[in-house]
């Protein structure tokens, strides 16, 4: 019989079994999964490519519209695993269970990646395929095996798993559920777009750093002003997550639970 | 065992808990008793690491709790009864807390009929009554086999059946050897499980006792006199521990001292008795004493 002992490792597999013993997870995570495979199907369904915009639509982010919802999903999922626990009660048990705090916050992280990040490439590789059999013939005719295709939607995919780990560390941070969610939403998405009704050109190029509108600048398949291009948009995002997540440790620690 | 020493817990300019030192030793039921806001639930969550102290230190065996290898094997505790996500149900709720430790299913299956879970393990914890929710609470604190527990109101919202139940739980672990730390603010439900008292009011240790010896030395027994001489009788009694009122007539309050020594000071004055009557306190009585002056909220009923 093995050592009844904390470890890491076990501390990992309590916080998986945690996520998946909760129906909202299936849930979000299957609503998240059929809006943007939805919304892409729809979205190449009614394509006109003599439209008047068609042309400036960039071929492998328009099928994925739907993740402008998604991502939201994703991240209250995120910010639910952690402020759900404050919110409940459980936090007690949990951090009785690990009273070093920390490895939880990290298990966390690393259910919340891999989780997001298997469902979200799954994801967008089923939304890419089945809209695709809806553009044959048009000007936004790819496949999976085209020049940087898959490489786009893989970046895309590390995008989306960044927010949600955003959501994840504002969660810790503010240890509200609502909280949470508003501080995703007001931060990652509106935000940027504040900044960039200021008639400067440096906010312009700020807004472009910042999560929401880095991570939806991975999911292009060509460059364009409008977004950081795919290597320092990726850098971004791991210096917000990882500042948010470092962030959300030295409070964990400090704060009384 | 756990050992307090001079655990201070501030927020702000208001001090929750007050230099307290205590040792809970093993093999006995420790009762942690004062009145509701006394600063038990504070004091159980500094030993635990959940709240850090502004001061001072406790351990439990011989180091902080966050430095066993196997914390849920060193303390099981139970905390605010709902310390659980409902949406989980009470076997998930069980096997999460166990696989941080590495604690086998088996186990699990142990406390949930331990506690009398079985047939609801299946369901979410939403449904559960406070009762059940205490029986959740209770087996998770078992779950790693601790040699200490420590139980925040444990009888809360149990019924009577329930409430007979953990007695007999908290003593049978006492007996196994294990430290048991049980808090209550009723004095007649520790009388009934503890040996040892700890006695806190406004976060200060009032008294850290047996409970035998508390009854014994409380000092809050009284005696009736019935006497023509009251007034007499009073001034002849006067001493700076003994308090006499007189409720009517005639008929006297005595507290501080005993029926012969108030026989005997009468004898030798030629004072006529009718009626001397030792009345022993009950254990509510002597620890409402001991708090009385530390009540946070306390009632002021009085006649308008």
């Amino acid at each position: 019989m093995t050592t009844i002992a904390l470890t890491p490792a076990r501390v990992l597999r309590s916080e998986w079994h945690k996520l998946w013993t909760v129906r909202s997870t299936w849930i979000m995570l299957a609503a998240a999964t059929a809006l943007t495979v939805g919304v892409g199907i729809a979205i190449a369904a009614s394509y006109d490519q003599d439209g008047g915009e068609a042309a400036r639509f960039d071929p492998v982010q328009f099928l994925l519209f739907g993740t402008q919802f998604s991502q939201i999903i994703l991240a209250v999922v995120a910010v639910l695993f952690i402020s759900g626990e404050y919110g409940t009660g459980m936090v007690r048990s949990t951090m009785v269970a690990v009273p070093r705090r920390i490895p939880v916050l990290w298990s966390k992280a690393g259910v919340v990646t891999a989780v997001t990040f298997t469902a979200t490439l799954a994801t967008l590789l089923v939304t890419f395929v089945s809209g695709q059999l809806f553009l044959d013939g048009t000007d936004k005719e790819l496949s999976l095996t085209d020049p940087g295709v898959f490489g786009t939607l893989l970046a895309g995919t590390a995008g989306l798993t960044a927010l949600a780990l955003i959501g994840l560390g504002l969660g810790a941070l503010l240890r509200s559920v609502p909280g949470g969610i508003t501080a995703f939403i007001g931060g990652v998405t509106v935000l940027p777009e504040v900044l960039r009704m200021f008639p400067y050109d440096v906010m312009d190029s700020v807004a472009k750093y910042f999560p929401g509108r880095a991570a939806e600048g991975l999911m292009t398949l060509r460059d364009t002003s409008d977004y950081a291009t795919t290597g320092p948009a990726l850098l971004a995002l791991t210096l917000w997550t990882a500042a948010i997540l470092a962030a959300a440790a030295l409070l964990l620690k400090r704060r009384d639970v | 065992m756990i050992t307090a020493s001079e655990l201070t817990k501030r927020y702000g300019d208001k001090t929750v808990v007050s230099d307290l030192t205590f040792t809970v030793r093993p093999g006995t039921v420790t009762g942690f008793l004062g009145p509701n806001g006394a600063g038990k639930s504070t004091t159980m969550r500094m030993i635990l690491g959940l709240d850090a102290p502004t001061h001072g230190s406790a351990t439990v065996g011989d180091r902080a709790y966050a430095d066993h290898s196997a914390p849920l094997h060193e303390v099981g505790a139970l905390l605010e009864a709902r310390s659980v996500h409902p949406g989980r149900t009470a076997y998930h709720h069980l096997v999460a807390l166990a696989l941080t430790h590495g604690i086998p299913r088996s186990r699990v299956a142990h406390v949930l009929d331990l506690t009398g879970l079985t047939d609801v393990a299946g369901q979410r914890v939403k449904g559960f009554s406070l009762g059940m929710g205490q029986r959740l609470g209770i087996a998770a604190a078992l779950l790693g086999d601790p040699a200490t527990v420590i139980l925040d109101e444990p009888v809360n919202g149990l019924d009577p059946e329930g409430v007979l139940w953990i007695r007999t739980l908290l003593k049978s672990l006492a007996a196994e050897g294990r430290t048991v730390f049980v808090s209550s603010h009723l004095m007649s439900e520790m009388a009934l499980t503890a040996e040892h008292l700890i006695i806190i009011g406004r976060g200060r240790l009032l008294a850290d006792t047996t409970v035998d010896r508390f009854v014994r030395e409380s000092g809050a027994g009284t005696v009736k006199v019935v006497t023509p001489e009251a007034g007499l009788l009073t001034e002849l009694l006067a001493a700076p521990e003994v308090d006499v009122t007189s409720s009517a007539p005639g008929a006297l309050e005595v507290r501080g001292t005993d029926a012969e020594h108030i026989g005997r000071t009468a004898a030798a004055h030629g004072i006529p008795l009718f009626e001397l009557t030792p009345h022993a306190a009950s254990l509510e009585e002597a620890f409402m004493d001991l708090t009385r002056d530390s009540l946070e909220f306390a009632a002021h009923l009085e006649p308008a």
